[in-house]
């Protein structure tokens, strides 16, 4: 019996079974044995259909009467004995079913059981979530519109049953259990080929790194997407193999960076994480005069690196005197409460241009703000914003840039997941510098339109059936044509290739005259028509016959009617 | 020694016994079949059956399984008996099928208790 509910429902029913067989048996027997006086006033014994049948309606106290014929005393006698015992028997009976019921234990079996199934019977590509919160449930959701399906394990029953009532477009299966034990993972199908990765975004580093391990050891080939913001964690978590450890500070910090150095790029990557492709005011951070950071924790010694390398000067100002004597000699760290107008004026923000407010505590920050405004009101504020409950604060204090973790991190696990070329090519462009930031960004405005959208595909018969039809027989055929239009092939779409990955081989916008290869992976930019196009020369061979020859494919009048195959 | 082992062997071979009591004899005539044996035979198959549950072994499984044929069968006897009795009226026919019933029976309670004495001589304790 694999079944674990229905063994414990027949665990916890064999005592009352036994109970009800043995008052039927002696009830039965008692009634067939004592003589009765039928109406004719002959002495008779009951059959023990007869006794079987009064038995049964005295004990479930339904009471059709006395029959066969009215019973005489040493039968009354005995039935009233038999009352009790039955009765007490068949109750005990139904109360062991009805607290079964209410069980807690068997609660949670059914609800595994039915999780299981779940696991089972999903076909589509899946995603492990550890853990159930404000920023996986968003990325459980730009997933479902993706067609990606996401299984959750939470520990809190709470959360799970806050899961259940959430309005996703496809069912998402959660499962209460602690991912200390490693049989957890296996009850949520890390196994299944259609197991795509596992994603863990705690804030304990400890905790991820332990889900990460756990994971890998389980099923090696799994992808392993965790968060570390610590140095020393995001080392062991990629000597134990996790393909995707994000830092959700050093984006910060990359981002302060780029936008001191090549806005341009940085444009390039907050469109590709989901934002318009525009400069806002907020992007465009002071280059002149000091900064000042408060909070020299995880958040701070990510700036530090980026704020270096963009030869900016700065000063710390951290609260915990431990975390301040971590700094590298020549770092000016002041030692104080970064709300403390003392400590701002010691820390000179009269004459700075920009304030940092980068503690963990948001309420901290708020006030870091509030009170460096007070000093200086032309001071560029940047806060961050732990927790995206307190949006609403954060944006009536009019800070001018707000860093909010949850959902950069939000933004970067769904382009791991779900747009893993994006995540590549912006890794690949952080260095290329203004210069080309800016024609890249040109040329998306010039040649698509202020806003294009993105979209990736793999040259396989999959997802481009036609076109791998064709590059088997060994034809050479060159990227542009992707390129031509539908209606007329001598023109061209919107869109632009941004990147090919061919194996280890990777091209940062290529030239559209190089050939087609099955299995190359491309990142295109363009407008949703564009697409809709490139779909269809990929997948049709009609469409891919026009496109290239520039005429109709011809058809015999019998194929057409579909005569022959 | 094992209470449990003493009351679920009881009660298996006790049900086996009880089952050969009522089979044994003229299988046309009735009268050689004692109703009481045929009553006793039925609780005892079922308290039999009820210790065998909860049993996840496959050994277990097995014998939950010969235990529900015995039920299944001398159900059938009986209900057969009753039918008899009170509808189609005792004829050959009806006993015969009574007693064979029971036969059937009688064969899956062997072989109910050649696992468990299999299983009893395996284990070394």
């Amino acid at each position: 019996m694999g079944n674990n509910s229905l063994f414990l429902i027949i665990k916890r029913m064999r005592t009352p079974m036994f109970v009800l067989v043995i008052t039927f048996a002696v009830s039965i027997l008692g009634m067939v044995l004592i003589p009765g006086v039928d109406d004719q006033g002959k002495p008779y014994h009951l059959s023990f259909f007869d006794a079987f049948y009064f038995v049964s309606y005295m004990a479930t106290t339904i009471g059709f009467g006395e029959s066969p014929y009215a019973f005489n005393y040493p039968q009354k006698l005995w039935v009233g004995f038999c009352i009790y015992l039955t009765v007490i028997g068949w109750f005990y009976a139904i109360g062991s079913i009805v607290s079964l019921v209410q069980d807690k234990v068997l609660a949670a079996q059914i609800a595994l059981a039915n999780f299981q199934r779940k696991i089972r019977k999903m076909e589509e590509p899946f995603i492990i979530f550890v853990g159930y919160n404000t920023m996986t449930r968003r990325i459980i959701d730009r997933l479902a519109h993706d067609g990606i399906r996401s299984v959750v394990i939470e520990k809190d029953e709470e959360k799970v049953k806050v899961l259940s009532l959430e309005d996703y477009v496809v069912e998402v299966p959660a499962l209460v259990g602690d991912v200390k034990d490693p049989n957890v993972f296996k009850v949520a199908g890390i196994h299944k080929p259609n197991c795509r990765a596992v994603v863990s975004l705690f804030n304990d580093d400890a905790m991820n790194l332990h889900v990460a391990l756990s994971a890998k050891l389980m099923n090696k080939h799994v992808m392993v997407v965790v968060e570390a913001t610590h140095d020393e964690y995001g080392q062991n978590l990629s000597t134990i193999g996790a393909d995707v450890v994000e830092n959700p500070f050093k984006i910060v910090a990359k981002r302060v960076y780029l936008s001191l150095t090549s806005p341009s790029l940085l444009m390039i990557e907050q469109w590709l994480y989901g934002d318009p492709l525009v400069l806002r005011k907020k992007d465009r951070l002071p280059r002149e005069g000091k900064y000042i950071v408060c909070g020299y924790g995880r958040m701070g010694t990510a700036l530090e690196v980026g704020l270096k390398r963009a030869g900016i000067d700065y000063i710390f100002i951290e609260a915990s005197p431990e975390k301040a004597a971590k700094a590298r000699s020549g770092e000016k760290v002041i030692v104080g409460d970064a709300d403390d107008k003392k400590i701002l004026l010691k820390a000179d923000i009269q004459e700075a241009s920009c304030i940092i407010a980068a503690t963990k505590d948001d309420l901290l920050n708020l006030s870091i703000i509030m009170a460096a405004k007070r000093i200086n009101p032309d001071i560029y504020t940047i806060a961050r914003e732990n927790h995206m409950s307190d949006a609403v604060v954060f944006k009536a204090a009019k800070i001018d840039r707000v860093i909010m973790i949850e959902s950069l991190m939000i933004n970067k696990t769904y382009n791991v997941l779900a747009r893993p070329l994006a995540d590549r090519f912006i890794r690949l462009i952080t260095y290329r510098g203004e210069a080309w930031g800016e024609r890249v960004v040109k040329l998306l405005k010039e040649h698509i339109n202020n806003n294009p959208d993105t979209m990736e595909t793999v040259i396989d018969e999959k997802h481009a059936y036609a076109l791998s039809l064709r590059l088997k027989e060994g034809e050479e055929i060159p990227y542009n044509v992707l390129y031509r239009r539908r209606d007329d092939w001598r023109l061209e779409n919107r869109m632009l290739i941004l990147y090919i990955r061919r194996g280890e081989e990777e091209m940062v916008l290529p030239d559209p005259s190089i050939p087609i290869r099955l299995g190359d992976e491309i990142l295109i930019a363009g407008t949703k028509e564009a697409f809709e196009d490139v779909g269809y020369i990929l997948e049709n061979i009609y469409e891919l016959h026009y496109v290239m020859q520039g005429r109709e494919h011809e058809l015999s009048l019998a194929k057409k009617l579909g005569f022959e195959a | 020694m094992n209470l449990e082992k003493v009351i679920s062997g009881f009660f298996i071979i006790l049900a086996l016994t009880m089952n050969f009591g009522f089979f044994y004899g003229d299988p046309t005539v009735l009268d050689e079949h004692s109703r009481y044996e045929l009553f006793g035979a039925i609780i005892v198959n079922l308290i039999a059956t009820i210790y065998k549950l909860g049993d996840k072994t496959q050994l277990g499984a097995v014998l939950l399984a010969t235990s529900l044929v015995a039920d299944i069968q001398l159900i059938g006897a009986a209900s057969i008996w009753a039918l008899g009795e009170y509808v189609t009226g005792m004829n050959t026919e009806v006993v015969v099928a009574i007693i064979s019933f029971s036969g059937g029976a009688l064969l899956a309670n062997i072989v109910s208790v050649i696992l468990f004495t299999g299983d009893v001589l395996k284990s070394k304790r």
